[in-house]
């Protein structure tokens, strides 16, 4: 039988995917950061950055940011909000062990724009010339991140194959 | 006799070592210069926790402090620290604290994403001014692949049959 223990960690990581699901929406609909270039300044979303680099002839670069900062997150939440959903069923057990694990592998790909605009804070304090400077957005980026992380981390893989054995295959 | 050999650990050992030396170099040089109109800044991996902080964005500066200096100290010096008692055969004291910092800490140690970050930062400050890797750069990503190879060579269930062997734990679950 699962203990209390298990119980709480189910519990907790259900809690967590939901806030990381919420924080979804406003992470990607406020800016994350303000670029300042020759007295121009501009807001930019998660997208919008991404659009930026392939507006820039810079696809491949592009790929990698829509993928880590946008595509990343939301499997992300999808994937564990789903394996959490089927806990305690026999259902695609084999399947959510295997999801669960390339979560847990991937999952940190998407704090990618979280360093970028600490690189970009970094050497862009230049003033009107050239400069760069968070936003509210980015925080709730960071909730998505560490709820997912937390997440994948307290709901442990074998909790996925209690309703069936107490172990692991 | 035990299956385990001596110099299992040691690629562990030598990898997180190395990635320690790495990691304070890439902590000590300059990452990035970046040039406008003839005036030029220099960027610490710390110079963008601090500006971040400055700005009031401290939750962001703490998550980018953890994930990109403290977490990667702290799992490369506890790898060192176990890789190197189950070497040398050694009943250093709070070993299992170290193993379960190595595991606690290995999520959190995003170095590897940091560099491609850093990567990608370069692509866009070149649209805006010049701007060039500087040495920071380069350990950087040295310290991220060294970490990528010390947590392929650093086995849990090697240590802990090692950690068995020199009575350390009972069980390998205690672990």
């Amino acid at each position: 039988m699962p203990d209390v223990t298990d119980s709480l960690r189910v519990s907790t990581a259900r809690a967590l995917v939901t806030t990381g699901a919420l924080l979804y929406i406003p992470s990607n609909v406020i800016p994350v950061m303000t670029m300042t270039v020759a007295g121009k300044t501009e807001q930019l979303t998660v997208l919008g950055g991404v659009k930026e680099l392939w507006d820039s002839n810079l696809p491949a670069i592009a790929g990698v940011v829509f993928l880590a900062s946008f595509v990343v997150p939301f499997l992300k939440v999808v994937a564990l909000g789903w394996i959490l959903w089927l806990h305690g069923t026999d259902r695609h057990q084999g399947a959510r062990d295997s999801i669960h694990r390339i979560v847990h592998r991937i999952g940190s790909w998407s704090m990618i724009d979280i360093f970028l605009l600490s690189v970009l804070a970094a050497v862009g304090q230049l003033g009107a010339l050239g400069s760069v400077t968070a936003q509210p957005g980015a925080i709730y980026f960071c909730g998505v991140m560490i709820s997912c992380l937390l997440a994948a981390e307290i709901y442990k893989p074998r909790l996925i194959w209690e309703s069936r054995s107490h172990t692991a295959p | 006799m035990s299956p385990i050999g001596k110099k299992t650990f040691q690629p562990a050992l030598a990898l997180s070592v190395a990635g320690l030396f790495a990691l304070l170099l890439a902590n000590t040089s300059p990452v990035l210069i970046f040039d406008v109109a003839g005036r030029i800044q220099a960027g610490y991996i710390v110079t963008g926790i601090k500006e971040l902080f400055m700005q009031g964005y401290w939750p962001i500066a703490a998550l980018v402090f953890v994930a990109s200096m403290l977490a990667p100290a702290v799992y490369l010096s506890s790898v060192a620290y176990v890789s190197a008692a189950c070497s040398m055969k050694l009943r250093l004291p709070w070993i299992l604290q170290a193993l379960r910092l190595s595991e606690w800490t290995e999520p959190w140690n995003l170095i590897p994403v940091y560099s491609i970050a850093t990567v990608v930062s370069v692509v866009k400050l070149r649209m805006i001014g010049a701007v060039s890797w500087n040495d920071g750069a380069r350990w950087v990503l040295a310290v991220a692949l060294l970490t990528l190879f010390a947590q392929q060579v650093f086995e849990r269930r090697l240590v802990e049959h090692r950690l068995e062997a020199l009575g350390l734990v009972t069980n390998p679950e205690d672990a």
